[in-house]
């Protein structure tokens, strides 16, 4: 039966070509394009030997809605309408919808979230490494629900590990590839309960660091590694008590330490790399200076590890487009994302689909949201413009609502920037598109909230490599974990 | 920022928003002095009356958050600058921070409230009435610049307004 189903859709396919020719649209070139992307896509076979290397790119908060969002603002700084526009993550060939919720949140944190992808089991908001046999904030019960996450599992391998993050890197998604911890909130000593046995995730990094583990580690979070009374590079003082100094445990065991661009253009990348770029989190990128950007340390780490013999894991994340979000500022949602889409780029300009499996995803979506009906090539943080019914570019008139105000194209469900006070009480606000577009603007929001929040939709899975094509359907998130296993481990 | 503080800067965040009118009239006022500077003797005309104009807050700052051409210029005059009033550190006090957007504070996801790089101090002539977080608000104050620890907080800053008085957008 499914023989025959197989053999009638590549009968329709190729019939679908041969009678292109009839169609009155044959010349059409949203025709001809549609035929030519199918051809390409017939030519796409599966890669099913064992991957070398693998690549997990992931921005975090940058669900379906944030990535449309930042393909238009891509393509509309590329001179185009923006709709138009294909970011690398687009391109890669295999794709599937991925199911974001934690065992006990419909709406999932990055914790519960990076656990999926990292370990290869869903298991409860806001922990890490752990199964969902622990209540967040149980130290006692790490140890007994403890689970293999990808630092031991590929490192088992004999492969070469890089953690990257714009994030601190004690902040959940990175910590969620080599830490076990009650909550994610547990990143110095300092935040640990009193009478809590476990390792703060700052200790556990360094721990991974120093057994040879991983071998390069790079974003932000330097104040989880020194102490209260010590100042850092840039002047801040740290959040440790226990009179630790990580950074120079780390270096004392042969590790080299950068904090800044000139420390980072001058490393020894034969050594393994402590790079600890900012107090918390690295700056967004539309502030980034001193600092590498994401697709730099991506470059970087692609060249150091590999000439790994056994290959290489390298988890990315662009920790900021998260963030953004939570701020209700669409403008660096965008920028944070299209620095996401830069890396991306560089890892698949850098590989060969043949040994290295990349894979691209967020950990979940927020509660953003777009308004209608925008004609085309209206500015993505601007004014919705009314569509032209005589052409392809939007009219001149924006659209207003029932109250007599224009509105934006993207708006967020919450927020900072709810309309309403918290009494309750207030109206919509007069924004123009000078406003709108001004790179702080805080879009409108209905429910008051101090933080936008995360939502539980979709995100997308995309992949290029070996077994990729496994990413296919609607998936849960754990699953991500079990397309790398068995790429890293094929016969 | 310390948890005693954060939990304090809650707290006082949900202090009820009062009328400013009266202060409004106030600063108004004060702001015509400001403004009309050295024509005391117009200051009748309804030009003089109007308050200055308010810059953003990253005009203070270039990039790399050193202090802009606009500040160093400005040091010691009052200037307006607009952006949101943070839930202030401790109630009943003259002190709060101006941030240029909103500050989101997410309690999934971080474990204390961060500070952004790029505040303004402010100094108010009276206590603060508080202000929510997300309203868009004017401060015209004395700017000074250079390092400085609030003594009632700690909070360390390296440019202010003093002297400062604040409305609602």
């Amino acid at each position: 039966m499914k023989k025959s189903i197989l053999v009638a859709a590549s009968l329709l396919l190729t019939s679908s070509v041969a009678f292109a020719a009839d169609f009155k649209q044959a010349d059409n070139q949203w025709f001809k394009d549609a035929q030519a992307s199918i051809k390409a896509r017939m030519a796409v076979q599966p890669i099913t030997n064992k991957a070398k290397n693998i690549i997990l790119l992931i921005a975090d908060g940058n669900g379906v809605g944030s990535n449309y969002a930042t393909r238009l603002y891509a393509g509309q700084q590329a001179g185009k309408l923006g709709s138009e526009h294909v970011l690398p993550q687009d391109a890669l060939p295999h794709v599937a919808l991925v199911k974001t919720y934690n065992t006990n949140a419909q709406t999932p944190d990055s914790a519960g979230t990076g656990t999926a992808f990292h370990t290869g089991v869903k298991t409860k908001a806001g922990v890490l490494g752990v199964d969902e046999t622990l209540a967040r904030g149980d130290c006692s019960a790490v140890e007994g629900a403890t689970v293999t996450n990808a630092v031991e599992t590929f490192s088992a391998m004999g492969k070469q590990i890089g953690v990257i993050s714009t994030a601190r890197l004690t902040h959940a998604t990175p910590a969620s590839a080599y830490a076990h911890s009650a909550d994610r909130n547990f990143e110095a000593d300092s935040y640990l309960p009193e009478g809590c046995g476990q390792k703060d995730i700052a200790v556990q990094l360094i721990d991974v660091m120093k057994s040879g583990a991983v071998d390069i580690a790079m974003g932000g979070g330097r104040r989880n590694f020194i102490t209260k009374e010590t100042k850092g590079d840039e002047g801040k003082s740290g959040k440790r008590t226990d009179g630790k100094n990580l950074i120079e445990e780390a270096k004392a065991a042969g590790i080299q330490y950068i904090w800044d661009d000139k420390t980072f253009a001058s490393a020894d990348w034969s050594k393994p790399v402590l790079g600890l770029f900012e107090s918390s989190h690295m700056k967004y990128e539309a502030d980034r200076t001193g600092e590498p950007s994401l697709a730099e340390m991506t470059e970087a780490s692609i060249k150091a590890l590999g000439g790994s013999e056994n290959g290489y894991f390298l988890t990315i994340e662009a920790g900021r487009v998260d963030h953004a979000n939570h701020a209700g500022n669409a403008a660096r949602t965008v920028t944070d994302g299209v620095a996401f889409a830069e890396a991306i780029a560089k890892a698949v300009e850098m590989t060969d689909p043949q040994e290295t499996l990349i894979v691209v995803t967020a950990d979940h979506e927020h509660a953003i949201a777009f308004n209608g009906y925008c004609g085309r090539g209206s500015d993505v943080l601007g004014l919705c413009y009314d569509i032209d019914p005589a052409g392809t570019k939007h009219s001149d008139k924006p659209l207003m609502g029932k109250d007599g105000k224009p509105y934006t194209v993207v708006g967020f469900l919450n927020g900072p920037g709810s309309i309403l006070g918290e009494d309750g009480s207030g109206s919509r606000p007069e924004v123009t598109q000078e406003q709108a577009t001004d790179i702080d603007y805080v879009q409108q929001s209905l429910i008051p909230l101090s933080s936008e929040s995360h939502s539980g939709e979709d995100v997308a899975v995309y992949g290029r490599g070996p077994w990729s094509h496994l990413f296919d359907s609607t998936i849960e998130q754990n699953e991500i974990f079990h397309v790398m296993l068995q790429a890293a481990t094929a016969e | 920022m310390p948890s005693f503080l954060l939990g304090r800067r809650l707290a006082t965040g949900r202090l009820k928003e009062r009328n400013i009118t009266l202060d409004r009239r106030a600063l108004l006022k004060g702001s015509a002095v400001v403004a009309g500077g050295g024509l005391l003797g117009l200051s009748l005309m309804p030009s003089a009356l109007a308050a200055p104009k308010s810059i953003k807050m990253r005009e203070l700052y270039n990039k790399d958050l050193s202090f802009s051409d606009f500040a160093k210029e400005h040091e010691g005059q009052v200037i307006s600058v607009n952006g949101f009033m943070a839930p202030p550190l401790k109630a009943e006090s003259k002190f709060f921070v101006l941030t240029k957007m909103p500050m989101a504070v997410c309690p999934f996801c971080e474990p204390e409230a961060d500070w952004p790089d790029d505040i303004l101090a402010i100094y108010a002539r009276r206590i603060v009435d508080v202000i929510p977080f997300n309203k868009r608000i004017v401060v015209d104050g004395r700017l000074h610049l250079g390092g400085y620890s609030d003594p009632e907080t700690g909070f360390y800053s390296m440019v202010r307004l003093e002297n400062a008085q604040y409305r609602r957008v």
